[in-house]
């Protein structure tokens, strides 16, 4: 479990973070929502061990960030939204590069390889990969370590809409193996795609923490959500998209909905009934709908 | 773990075609150039002054003259005047009354220095031929006394002994280049550090190893070795550069490496970590990679400068000497010329050395501070 307490970090006069305490469990995928300068990652980087925190707790997985930020650096890892690695060198060079560097096991490094598909890219260089192969090499040297626990910082911000699913797909299989993930993105219907429980942060300050479950049945809606696989022949069909893969309707239309998907041979993979979407929620939370 | 990021940079600088011309072939062609060019500044053999020869005194002394001239292969004797940069003449009753000047005509675009060098060398001449013409007069009365002025030596060289600035041996144009630019070289590493320095920060990837727990410590020393290297390797270029390519340029003269090659390895590490020390601190202060590049590039040509690489020192005003005693690049470049010139081993450059460790590791601390507090602050 990470257990953040009272957590307070100032850039000047300015409070990036003010008396922040959450809780995030083993193994979740945990979704962290707010605004640019909300504070985000500035507490990502706190966790990682890469900026001090003035005031407060910090625990992970039984390891107090201020004593042991070295063993914590061990067990974690951040995906950055810039790509950081190099991009004059070939795939295989940066993965041999930083798997050195934190000494990772041939187990470790062929599970980061295969987990991201990069086997068939190994010799290319990282300057002429595609925008989704350059994520995935990102997400793949935060793999290396074999960590417990991965802070995901926008990591699908420019990546095409195949790509994006390919990574929220490859994210979802970290829960499988047991690996705590934190993800923060400005794409709310990622977060809904992905998280279990999900802490809304506005000016350095929790606003709200609760399962995605929770959050999202509280509000009574006509509204229904169909999530289906990708086709490219979605945009054609005339539906209202949420994005790629989520189809926004109403109770009436659902049918009819569900006929035009079946015709066009897309498969849908989840209907949710009733439910606002996190958006929604997030602008009512945050109060940015007053605007 | 330091093999791997020693490993990375060496990689990254040698996949970098715009750095490696910087680095090894823009100091090659400008030694080749300099040298070549610079030949006849640092020589006082073999300088050439076309002229013209007027003679309205047509005596046997004023005859003995023109044919030592003719000999001197300092000398070009034309037949016409019009291309002459000197035109001296004889007037009539040169022999018989020596208080008569030669008349020297002079091209307008003949510098003093030039006019002067012409009339030390032309006074040779003239007096060598009114001391024989004495002594021919002196024979039949005091044949010693002829003697004695048949053998007296009127050269410059004979008269002089010239020191330069305590120098034991006058450096002639490629042992004043090849150190100047090899020292210029090697503080080009500022370029290629610096850029690939800032890429790193601004592509987060030095955060990434930050949290990978790679220290600020281990990340400034495995930049620094792949320098320390890649300044060696350039070193032994310049040096081979100056021993065997200067010379098949219009018989320039090859770079004598006199002194201790520990003395020459001694002298370019150092100067080696002066320059990382100032492209570190460039690279950890500057905002942007074409910052860093504007900086180091005026950095380097303020440093050469003042330190001698672009006008020999020896040949500055006392005052820029002074100066220059408080450069990076001077201290480099008294290194090599004490190797080059006085036969040098490494005790006879410590000091220059130790200068420039001293300088080259402060700056290094400075920017690891620097870099721990941008890290602390996010980058």
């Amino acid at each position: 479990m990470i257990k953040i307490s009272n957590l307070t970090k100032t850039y000047g006069d300015k409070k990036a973070l003010d008396n922040l305490s959450l809780e995030i469990k083993e193994g979740s995928v945990f979704g962290l929502l707010g605004v640019n300068g909300a504070g985000k990652t500035t507490l990502l980087s706190i966790l990682n061990g890469l900026v001090t925190m003035n005031s407060g707790e910090v625990e992970i997985f039984g390891l107090s960030l201020k004593t042991q930020k070295k063993d914590i650096k061990s067990i974690s890892s951040i995906i950055p939204q810039h790509l950081a690695f190099y991009e004059n060198l070939s795939v295989k060079e940066n993965l041999d590069f930083f798997a050195e560097i934190q000494k990772a096991s041939k187990e470790d490094y062929e599970k980061a390889v295969g987990v991201n598909s990069l086997g068939e890219l190994m010799g290319q260089k990282a300057s002429t990969l595609s925008g989704g192969q350059k994520r995935r090499l990102n997400i793949a040297i935060g793999l290396l370590n074999n960590p417990k626990v991965i802070y995901f910082d926008e990591p699908t911000v420019g990546v095409d809409p195949k790509s994006r699913n390919e990574i929220l797909d490859s994210i979802k299989n970290y829960k499988k193996l047991g690996i705590t993930v934190v993800y923060t993105s400005h794409y709310m219907n990622e977060i809904e795609k992905i998280c279990d429980e999900v802490a809304i942060i506005s000016e350095g300050k929790l606003v709200e923490q609760d399962t995605l479950e929770n959050l999202l049945s509280n509000r009574v809606s006509n509204n229904v959500s169909v999530e289906v696989i990708y086709s490219d022949k979605l945009v054609s069909l005339g539906l209202r998209l949420m994005d790629e893969t989520t189809i926004e309707t109403t109770q009436e239309e659902l049918s009819a909905t569900l006929k035009t998907l079946d015709t066009n041979d897309i498969a849908v993979k989840q209907v949710r009934y009733g439910s606002t979407n996190l958006e929604k929620h997030f602008l009512d939370i945050t109060g940015q709908n007053d605007a | 773990m330091l093999s791997a990021m020693i490993k990375k940079e060496l990689l990254l600088v040698l996949r970098d075609k715009h750095a490696l011309l910087a680095l090894f072939v823009m100091p090659a062609i400008f030694i080749v150039i300099m040298s070549v060019a610079m030949r006849d500044q640092f020589s006082t053999k073999n300088i050439e002054f076309t002229l013209f020869i007027k003679d309205a005194d047509k005596t046997e002394l004023t005859k003995a003259i023109i044919k030592d001239v003719e000999v001197d292969r300092n000398f070009e004797l034309l037949k016409s005047e019009k291309d002459a940069e000197f035109v001296i003449q004889f007037p009539k009753d040169y022999k018989k009354d020596s208080h008569i000047k030669v008349e020297i005509s002079v091209q307008d675009s003949i510098k003093s220095d030039k006019i002067e060098a012409f009339k030390a060398m032309l006074s040779e001449h003239l007096l060598r031929a009114r001391f024989d013409l004495m002594a021919e007069k002196f024979k039949a009365f005091s044949p010693q006394a002829s003697k004695s002025l048949k053998e007296l030596e009127v050269s410059a060289d004979s008269l002089f002994k010239v020191n330069y600035n305590g120098l034991k041996t006058i450096p002639n144009s490629t042992q004043q280049s090849v150190p100047a630019w090899i020292v210029f070289g090697m503080f080009f590493i500022i370029i290629p550090m610096s850029t690939i320095y800032i890429n790193e920060r601004k592509q987060n990837t030095l955060s990434r190893l930050t949290s990978m727990n790679v220290s600020i410590f281990a990340m400034t020393f495995t930049k620094s070795v792949p320098y320390l290297i890649i300044n060696q390797i350039q070193v032994w270029i310049m040096i081979g550069v100056g021993v065997f390519l200067v010379p098949l340029f219009d018989a320039t003269p090859a770079l004598a490496i006199n002194g201790s090659f520990g003395a020459v390895v001694l002298i370019s590490t150092a100067l080696s970590i002066a320059a990382i020390g100032i492209s570190t601190l460039i690279a950890v202060t500057a905002s942007s990679s074409e910052q860093a590049t504007t900086i180091g590039g005026i950095f380097n040509i303020l440093l050469g400068a003042i330190g001698g690489v672009m006008v020999p020192k020896f040949i500055m005003p006392e005052s820029m000497q002074t100066i220059a005693e408080y450069s990076p690049m001077g201290w480099g470049l008294d290194g090599f010329l004490e190797i080059f010139l006085k036969s040098a081993d490494a005790s006879m450059v410590v000091g220059d050395a130790a200068k420039l460790i001293a300088f080259g590791l402060s700056l290094l601390i400075i920017s690891m501070v620097l870099l721990q507090v941008r890290i602390n602050r996010g980058l």
